[in-house]
């Protein structure tokens, strides 16, 4: 959780740049095996830019998107992390239809 | 191992050493070890204690603990590798760098609770916590204060502590709750003496979800002034906390229930007006006196960053969590009758409910649920075949509460899971009320209360 003090100087991203963000958080949700935090890291990233949207102050937008890029980062690191140990037993909710 | 003895007993007394020994080496407790999984055409099954599942249950039970949340373990990860240092090393950099690291998440506590960083005190948790308050104020005032006003719904820990204190000759009152588990103000009011040196009132209760009304209790003791203790373990991160407007003196706060790691909590000690206490463990005179041992720099680290999560995420994970609280309970009501949600629906956290279906056996509703991972009651008290003392405190009956499930809703729950929550419990208390004489009787208008039953 880096307290970004890169914002104070970065640029607003473009929407081509929101949108790549976007998607590699979605990307990088499908790879955690546990089924509780992929759904989580979809869901909230989703949510959070559907808040965002809104926004129009250049210096919001930037930390807001700073802060999404240091969420990437360690959402990456957690995905290796969480294959390493994954359990030899999947979630319920990924095996059984009821 | 009466065998054993009485073997040596008859054995020639030359050799009753040597084959005592050999007997004992003989009775020596071998651990059960799980079932490995088992390859059952193309299923992976799990077995533990008698119990198959085919995948891992679906967690609903985060009033007992909860997953550590990525983010936290990717902050935590650094102390454990490379980081390794004591935060009470003076001389080098890896103690530098760990104290500075438990600096940091002493103010990102501080800042979610609205109080400063000096008024931190990092413990092993909770019940090291309740302990601390409990003990520590009225051993240290204990020539001038000798009362204790609490609840019947508190923590074990608590509870327990105050026996403990009885026993050392202080006075406890032990102020009972409404039906909604709210504990009676102008009860509170009327039993504080003016020899009373605590009063302790959890703010949210594990078990039923009870939310206490923090603000008046504060304002109460404030005025007459008694320092007020709240055990806030399961209201970190989930209510609004401020100890200015609540006035609170001493809070319990625990790691591993907002998403953190298992093993650290934190202690709330207000200083304007200051308040003492007596340490419960003796040692180096670390954090400030008040906890003597070094303080464990990944676990603390874990904590600051579960709080510093909790504060900026507080608002969504609420607004969800209510909405998963409804689907839940809509569902569920939708399809059986005779539900009872236990304690009040208006003073809850949503994330906690407790559920009573009437003319169903406990022990063998949570039997079927195994692929729900829930609780009935809590943990502490799961051990004991007795009804929870939380419900019995409320007025549930005795069928009611053996019959109570605790559902708890979190961060990572999702709606899937709560729709697979209520077909299996829904599923399950149908079959059970199936095979009830009890429900075929009261279904027929019998009044069971009224019913003689015949001694064979």
């Amino acid at each position: 959780m880096a307290s970004a003090a890169a914002t104070a100087m970065a640029a607003p991203p473009t929407r081509a740049e929101a949108l790549s963000l976007l998607r590699s958080l979605l990307r990088t949700a499908s790879k955690f095996n546990d089924y509780n935090v992929r759904e989580y890291i979809k869901r909230r990233s989703l949510d959070a830019f559907r808040e965002n949207k809104s926004l129009s102050d250049p210096s919001s937008l930037a930390s807001a998107f700073s802060d999404g890029k240091a969420q990437l980062e360690v959402a990456k690191r957690q995905a290796v992390v969480y294959s390493l140990y994954a359990p030899k037993v999947k979630s319920i909710m990924e095996i059984k239809k009821l | 191992m009466v065998m054993a003895r009485n073997l040596i007993r008859r054995l020639p007394i030359l050799y009753q050493n040597h084959h005592h020994r050999l007997f004992s080496s003989a009775t020596a407790a071998v651990a059960p070890s799980p079932t490995p999984p088992v390859r059952n055409d193309d299923e992976e099954i799990v077995e533990m204690k008698g119990v198959r599942v085919s995948g891992r249950p679906l967690y609903m039970d985060m009033q007992a603990t909860t997953p550590v949340d990525p983010r936290v373990l990717d902050a935590m990860l650094p102390f454990y590798l490379s980081r390794f240092g004591n935060p009470h090393s003076r001389t080098h950099l890896y103690g530098w760098e760990s104290e500075a690291a438990v600096e940091t998440a002493r103010a990102q506590v501080a800042s979610l609770i609205g109080a400063n960083p000096k008024e931190i005190f990092f413990t092993s948790g909770a019940t090291e916590c309740n302990n601390i308050s409990v003990k520590g104020v009225m051993r240290f005032y204990r020539d001038k204060k000798r009362h204790v006003v609490t609840t019947q719904t508190e923590h074990k820990c608590v509870l327990d502590s105050c026996r403990h204190l009885q026993q050392e000759g202080f006075e406890v009152t032990y102020l009972p709750v409404k039906s909604d588990g709210l504990v009676d103000l102008d009860q509170l009011a009327a039993a504080i003496r003016p020899d009373t040196g605590l009063v302790s009132v959890m703010a949210v209760n594990n078990e039923i979800g009870v939310v206490q009304p923090m603000e008046e209790i504060g304002r109460i003791c404030r005025e007459k002034g008694i320092p007020f203790h709240t055990d806030a373990a399961q209201a970190l991160g989930k209510i609004p906390i401020d100890v200015e407007k609540m006035g609170i003196a001493l809070m319990s706060l625990s790691g591993h229930k907002i998403y953190g790691p298992k093993g650290v909590g934190a202690l709330y000690l207000r200083r304007r007006p200051r308040v003492r206490v007596e340490p419960q463990m003796s040692g180096g005179g670390q954090e400030r006196g008040i906890r003597s041992g070094t303080v464990p720099t990944p676990l603390v680290v874990g904590m600051g960053a579960a709080c510093e999560i909790a504060a900026k995420e507080m608002e969504y994970d609420t607004r969800r969590v209510t909405s998963l609280q409804e689907r839940l309970l809509n569902g569920i009501r939708s399809r059986l009758d005779e539900v009872v949600v236990n304690g009040s629906m208006e003073h809850r956290y949503p994330g906690n409910l407790n559920v009573s279906f009437a003319y169903v056996e406990g022990e063998s509703l949570l039997m079927g649920l195994k692929e729900v991972a829930v609780s009935s009651g809590s943990a502490c008290t799961s051990a004991s075949l007795e009804p929870s003392y939380v419900l019995r405190a409320l007025g549930v009956d005795e069928d009611m509460a053996h019959t109570s499930i605790r559902f708890g809703i979190g961060r990572f729950t999702t709606e899937a899971e709560i729709d697979r929550a209520i077909e299996l419990t829904v599923q399950q208390v149908e079959k059970l009320r199936n095979m009830s004489p009890l429900y075929e009787m009261a279904k027929a208008g019998i009044n069971l209360k009224s019913i003689q039953w015949a001694q064979h």
